[in-house]
C-alpha cells in the first residue's frame, strides 16, 4: 500500500509538471470537441492526432492520447442529450433518456449529471486500474471464445429489459439488428456475405453510421417537417443544475455504472457500447419506477454515462499490465508507445514506472480538467437549443454527414447513414424501438465468431461450454435468469412490460 | 466574324495552356498521399509514417499518410489500384497484396484488384514470422512441436489474424512443408490472436516478432522457429525452418511501396531514387530502430524477384487451403 | 391495413429475402458442429420471420396505417434527397461546394428562408467546418473542381 502511494506520488510529480499538464489539457479539449461532433468518436480522434504526437516523448504522447480518449467520452453525451444524435457509438443509450430530459427542460441537469457521473466513474475506475491492474489483466486473459459467448448471450438478455413496448416487436428489432451485423467478410470461412461487390462493406455496416442514422437522422426526418416546430422548454439559468432529488436519484446508478463499466471494459474485445447497454438494463431492472425509462429517467443517463467512462479505464488495464490491446483504441495507444521506443509488455509497469504512474496520475488530473471544462459549458450548450429549429437541423445534418464521412473517408458510410435514417423514420412511425437494432448490430458478429471459434477449438463438441468453469458459470446464470423470468411471467399472468404497453396505449388514446 | 475568331483562339488557349503547364510541371509539386490500408496501430501504419516523413524530407514536398481501412486491406489497395497514376497516390502494402486477389479467385469473385495493377517501387522491411508457444507448453523445440503434431493430427490449435491473413498463410505454409495438420482458430486481427495465445485458449501462433518480443523477454512466451531466410536479429538462438529442413516454410510480413501501374517512368524513377535516399536517412533508421523492425531495402530487379517468388508461394498456399467450407 | 399488419408482413418478407439470398449466393450451411457462413443468418432470418408473422397476426389492435400521420413526407423526402445528393456529389464537387449547395437548398427552397441569410449561413457553415477539419484537425476532406 505504502509502495503504491509512493509510486502515485512519483506519478503526480510527473503529471503535474506544467508541460505534461499542458498536453493533458490539449488532449482533453480536443477530445471533448471530437466527442461533441456526431459520429466522430475517440478512435477517430486518436487516429487523427496520432501523427501530432510523434514529435513528443512517450509520456507526453500517451497523456495527450488518453486525454482525447476520455474527453471524447465526456463530450459524446452532449449531442446525445441535446439533439438525440449519438456523439459516438457508446452514447446511444444516453439518447433515450437524455433527450427526453432535454425536452422536459431538464437538459442542463442531464448534461451536468452526465459530466459528474463521468468524473466520478473516471476517477474511481482509475483507482481500480492503479491497484488491481495486473491481477485483473490476468483474469481478463482467461476469457476465451467460450466465455465470451456465454457473456454475450447474457448480454442478449439485456435486450429484454431495454424495451418498454411489445416484447415481440423488440425481439423483431433485435433480430433485424443481428441480421445487419451479418454483412461483411466471414472471418471463419472467407466468404463475403451480403456485400454485393462493395469492398467497403467488407468489415460490415459500421456502428457509427447506423447509430447516427437510426437516431439522429431519423429524428430530423420526423421533426423537421412538423407543422409546429418542437416545443423545447427553454430552461432558466437557475434550472440548469440538477435538483437535489435528481442528484439523489443518480447516486446509486453512478456507482453501479462505474463498477459494471470497469469490469466490462477490462475484457479484451468488448466494446464500450456494451457497457452502456448493460448499465441501462441493470438500472431499469433495479429501478422502482421502470416506466420512467425512455421518458426522462435520471438513472437512464447517470448509469450509462458512468459506465462508458469507467470502461475507458478498464480498457487500459490489459494494455498497461500485459501489453495486449483490448480493442482498436488501446491498439493505437500501444502503437504510439512503440513508436517512441517503449515496448509495452508485462514488464512495462516495472521497467517504466514513471510512464505508468505518470499516466495514471494524468488521468486523475484529466478527469478534473474535463469536469471543469464541461460544467460551465452546460449553459453554453443548452443555448444551442435556442437556435430556431429550421436553421439548426441543416447544421446538424452537415455535422452528421461530416462526422460519419470523416471516420473512414468513405462515402459508403454516408449512404448507410442515410438509408438507416429513412429506416429509422419508418420504424418510429410504426412504433418500433430502434435501440435493439444497434445492440444487435454490435453483438451479432461477436456472438457468431465466438460460437464458431469455440467449436473450432473443441473440434465441434458443444461440451466445451460446460467444461470450462467461467463459461459454465455464466451460462448457468443466463439459464437461471431465463427460468426466473419465465416463472414470473407465468405466475403473474401478465408481463410487466405488457402492462406498461397497455398503460401507454391507454395514455395515448386518452 | 471577329468575335468567333477570338473565341476560337481562346478555346485553343484554354485547352493548350493547362496541357503545356501540366507537361512541364515538375514532379512533385503537390502533396503526395501515402495510403496505408490498415488502421493506425498496425504494422503497415507504423511503417508508413517514418517512410512518409523521410520521403517528405528527401523530396522537399509534403507526403501525408492516409489510412483507408477495410476488408483486411482490400479497400485501401483497391483505392490506389484505381486512382490516377500521376505519382501523387502511393501505397504502402503488406504481403497480403498477393493473397487477396487469390482469395477472391477461389471464391469466384471479381477480384477487388490484381497485383499487376501496381508498379513496385521498393521493399522497405521484411520481418519473418516466428512460431511462438507459451512457456508452460511441453514443446521446447520446433522439432518436438512438429513431431507431436504428426502424432496427433488436428489436435494442436493455433490462432491467426483472420482466414487467408498473413499469420494464417504462414502457418499453412509450414503445415504443407512439414506434412502436419493443425487446428485453425481464426480471430479478428493480430491483437486478439495474441491475446488468445497468452490466455491459453490456443496452443501456438505465428506472429511478427515485434509484438511478441516483450513477452518472450518477460518469459511468458517461447519462440520455437522462424520463417525467414536468416535468423531474427533480436532472437539469435531461434533457428529458422529452413535450417530445420523445411525450406518451403518461408514467409515474411513485408512492407513495400507501390504506385498504380501507368505512372510515368520518370516519376517512378524519381520515387525510387527518393526512397533509396529516404531509407538512408538517420531519422528513418532511428524510427525503425525504435519499432525494432529491421530495414530490408530492396529495389528494382531484386525487389521484383522477391515479390514474384513471394507472390507465387502465397498464391500456391491459398490455392492449397482452398475453400475451407468445402473441405468439411 | 393496420401498422402491425404492414410491419409484420414487411419484416417477414425481409426475412424471406435473406433466406433466398443465402440460397442464391450458395453460402454453405455447414452443420451444427461446424456452422458455415450461412448458418447464423439463416437462424436469424427464421427468427425474424417468426417475429414478423407473430406481429402481423397477433399484434394488439393498432392504429390504421393512414392514422399514423405521414403529413411531413414531402419534407422528409426533400431532406433525404439532399443527403443523397451530398453522398453522390461529395467526392466529385468537393466538400465545401457540396455542403453549401445542400444547406442552401434546405434553407432557401424547403424552408423558404430569405436568400441572403441562407447564403451567409450555408457558406459560413461549409467553410467553417472545412477549416476546423481540414486545416486544424488535418482530416483530408475531398476537394472538387477549382480546388474547392
Amino acid at each position: 500500500m505504502l509502495e503504491t502511494l509512493g509510486n502515485l506520488g512519483l506519478g503526480f510529480s510527473v503529471a503535474l509538471a506544467p508541460s505534461i499538464l499542458l498536453y493533458a489539457f490539449i488532449g482533453c479539449l480536443v477530445g471533448t470537441l471530437v466527442g461533441v461532433l456526431p459520429g466522430v468518436g475517440p478512435l477517430a480522434g486518436i487516429s487523427l492526432l496520432l501523427p501530432a504526437t510523434f514529435g513528443l516523448d512517450a509520456t507526453r504522447a500517451i497523456v495527450m492520447l488518453a486525454g482525447i480518449y476520455y474527453g471524447a467520452m465526456y463530450g459524446g453525451s452532449t449531442t446525445s442529450i441535446l439533439m438525440r444524435i449519438p456523439g459516438e457509438a457508446a452514447s446511444v443509450m444516453t439518447c433515450l433518456d437524455g433527450y427526453a430530459m432535454a425536452r422536459k427542460g431538464r437538459g442542463g441537469a442531464a448534461l451536468a449529471i452526465a459530466a459528474v457521473g463521468s468524473y466520478i466513474a473516471g476517477t474511481v475506475s482509475i483507482v481500480g486500474l492503479m491497484l488491481l491492474a495486473p491481477p485483473l489483466a490476468d483474469f481478463a486473459l482467461r476469457f476465451g471464445p467460450p466465455e465470451y459467448l456465454a457473456l454475450l448471450l447474457l448480454g442478449l438478455f439485456v435486450l429484454a429489459y431495454m424495451s418498454s413496448g411489445s416484447m415481440t416487436k423488440s425481439l423483431a428489432m433485435a433480430a433485424f439488428g443481428l441480421l445487419l451485423g451479418m454483412v461483411g467478410i466471414d472471418q471463419m470461412s472467407g466468404y463475403f456475405r451480403f456485400a454485393y461487390g462493395v469492398v467497403s462493406l467488407g468489415d460490415g455496416l459500421g456502428v457509427v453510421p447506423v447509430a447516427v442514422g437510426l437516431f439522429g437522422i431519423a429524428e430530423i426526418l420526423a421533426t423537421a417537417g412538423q407543422a409546429t416546430p418542437p416545443r423545447v422548454v427553454k430552461p432558466r439559468l437557475r434550472e440548469l443544475l440538477p435538483s437535489r432529488e435528481e442528484w439523489r436519484e443518480s447516486a446509486a446508478p453512478i456507482g453501479r455504472g462505474t463498477v459494471l463499466g470497469f469490469l466490462i471494459g477490462i475484457l479484451p474485445g468488448s466494446a464500450h457500447i456494451i457497457s452502456s447497454f448493460v448499465s441501462y438494463a441493470v438500472e431499469k431492472r433495479l429501478s422502482k419506477r421502470p416506466e420512467q425509462f425512455g421518458h426522462g429517467a435520471v438513472a437512464g443517463v447517470a448509469g450509462p454515462e458512468s459506465a462508458n467512462n469507467s470502461a475507458t479505464s478498464g480498457a487500459m488495464v490489459p494494455m498497461l499490465a500485459l501489453g495486449v490491446p483490448s480493442g482498436p483504441i488501446p491498439a493505437v495507444m500501444l502503437a504510439a508507445m512503440m513508436v517512441h521506443g517503449v515496448s509495452p509488455g508485462p514488464l512495462l509497469i516495472q521497467q517504466k514506472p514513471e510512464l505508468f504512474w505518470g499516466f495514471v496520475a494524468s488521468m486523475y488530473v484529466g478527469n478534473v480538467v474535463l469536469l471543469i471544462l464541461n460544467l460551465p459549458l452546460v449553459g453554453l450548450f443548452v443555448n444551442i437549443l435556442r437556435v430556431p429549429y429550421t436553421y439548426l437541423y441543416p447544421a446538424i445534418l452537415v455535422f452528421s454527414m461530416l462526422g460519419v464521412y470523416a471516420v473512414n473517408g468513405s462515402v459508403v458510410d454516408v449512404w448507410i447513414m442515410l438509408i438507416m435514417g429513412v429506416v429509422g423514420w419508418v420504424l418510429r412511425k410504426l412504433d418500433f424501438e430502434t435501440a435493439p437494432v444497434v445492440l444487435g448490430l454490435v453483438l451479432a458478429p461477436m456472438i457468431e465468431l465466438s460460437l464458431r471459434q469455440s467449436l473450432a477449438m473443441s473440434d465441434g463438441h458443444y461440451g466445451i461450454f460446460v467444461q470450462r468453469p467461467i463459461a459454465g458459470v455464466l451460462l448457468g446464470v443466463a439459464l437461471l435468469l431465463v427460468l426466473l423470468n419465465l416463472y414470473a411471467f407465468v405466475r403473474r399472468g401478465l408481463d410487466w412490460r405488457a402492462r406498461l404497453a397497455l398503460a401507454e396505449k391507454g395514455e395515448e388514446t386518452s | 466574324m471577329r468575335a468567333r475568331r477570338a473565341l476560337a483562339v481562346a478555346a485553343v488557349l484554354a485547352v493548350a495552356l493547362p496541357l503545356v503547364a501540366g507537361a512541364q510541371e515538375p514532379y512533385p509539386s503537390r502533396p503526395i498521399s501515402l495510403v496505408a490500408p490498415f488502421p493506425p496501430g498496425g504494422v503497415a501504419d507504423s511503417t508508413a509514417r517514418p517512410v512518409a516523413a523521410a520521403l517528405e524530407k528527401v523530396l522537399k514536398n509534403p507526403v501525408a499518410v492516409v489510412n483507408k481501412t477495410g476488408a483486411a486491406g482490400a479497400v485501401g489497395m483497391q483505392f490506389v489500384a484505381t486512382s490516377k497514376p500521376d505519382g501523387y497516390t502511393l501505397l504502402l502494402a503488406l504481403s497480403s497484396i498477393s493473397i487477396i486477389p487469390e482469395a477472391d479467385k477461389i471464391f469466384d469473385r471479381r477480384p477487388a484488384f490484381t497485383v499487376d495493377q501496381f508498379a513496385p517501387i521498393a521493399l522497405i522491411s521484411a520481418d519473418p514470422t516466428i512460431l511462438v508457444v507459451r512457456t508452460e507448453s511441453p514443446w521446447k523445440t520446433a522439432k518436438e512441436f512438429i513431431d507431436d503434431a504428426r502424432k496427433r493430427p488436428g489436435q494442436i490449435s493455433y490462432s491467426s489474424s483472420g482466414i487467408y491473413g498473413t499469420l494464417h498463410m504462414a502457418t499453412e505454409l509450414l503445415s504443407h512443408a512439414a506434412g502436419i495438420k493443425l487446428r485453425h482458430v481464426p480471430h479478428a486481427g493480430a491483437g486478439p490472436a495474441l491475446t488468445a495465445l497468452l490466455g491459453g485458449h490456443v496452443d501456438a501462433l505465428a506472429s511478427g516478432p515485434v509484438v511478441v518480443l516483450p513477452h518472450i523477454k518477460a518469459g511468458k512466451l517461447r519462440a520455437l522457429a522462424g520463417w525467414g531466410d536468416t535468423r531474427v536479429t533480436a532472437l539469435p538462438e531461434v533457428p529458422t525452418f529452413k535450417e530445420l529442413g523445411y525450406p518451403d516454410a518461408e514467409f515474411y510480413i513485408w512492407a513495400g511501396l507501390f504506385a498504380p501501374r501507368g505512372t510515368p517512368e520518370p516519376v517512378l524513377a524519381r520515387l525510387r531514387e527518393a526512397t533509396r535516399a529516404a531509407v538512408a536517412e538517420p531519422e528513418f533508421r532511428a524510427a525503425m530502430d525504435k519499432l525494432q523492425t529491421p530495414i530490408a531495402f530492396k529495389q528494382g530487379d531484386e525487389f521484383q524477384k522477391f515479390f514474384d517468388a513471394d507472390a507465387r508461394r502465397l498464391a500456391d498456399g491459398v490455392r492449397k487451403v482452398g475453400r475451407v467450407e468445402d473441405k468439411k | 391495413m393496420t401498422t402491425e399488419r404492414v410491419s409484420g408482413v414487411a419484416l417477414a418478407l425481409l426475412a424471406a429475402a435473406v433466406l433466398e439470398e443465402c440460397w442464391r449466393l450458395r453460402l454453405p450451411l455447414g452443420s451444427l458442429a461446424t456452422p458455415g457462413p450461412a448458418y447464423m443468418p439463416a437462424v436469424l432470418a427464421l427468427a425474424l420471420l417468426a417475429a414478423g408473422v407473430l406481429i402481423a397476426v397477433l399484434g394488439p389492435a393498432a392504429a390504421p396505417l393512414a392514422a399514423v400521420g405521414w403529413g411531413e413526407w414531402r419534407h422528409t423526402l426533400a431532406i433525404a434527397f439532399t443527403c443523397a445528393f451530398v453522398a453522390l456529389a461529395l467526392e466529385h464537387l468537393g466538400y465545401r461546394l457540396t455542403m453549401t449547395l445542400a444547406c442552401a437548398f434546405l434553407l432557401a427552397i424547403v424552408e423558404r428562408k430569405p436568400l441572403v441569410a441562407t447564403l451567409a449561413f450555408s457558406v459560413g457553415l461549409a467553410a467553417g467546418t472545412y477549416f476546423v477539419f481540414d486545416t486544424v484537425l488535418r482530416v483530408p476532406l475531398p476537394r472538387g473542381p477549382f480546388g474547392l
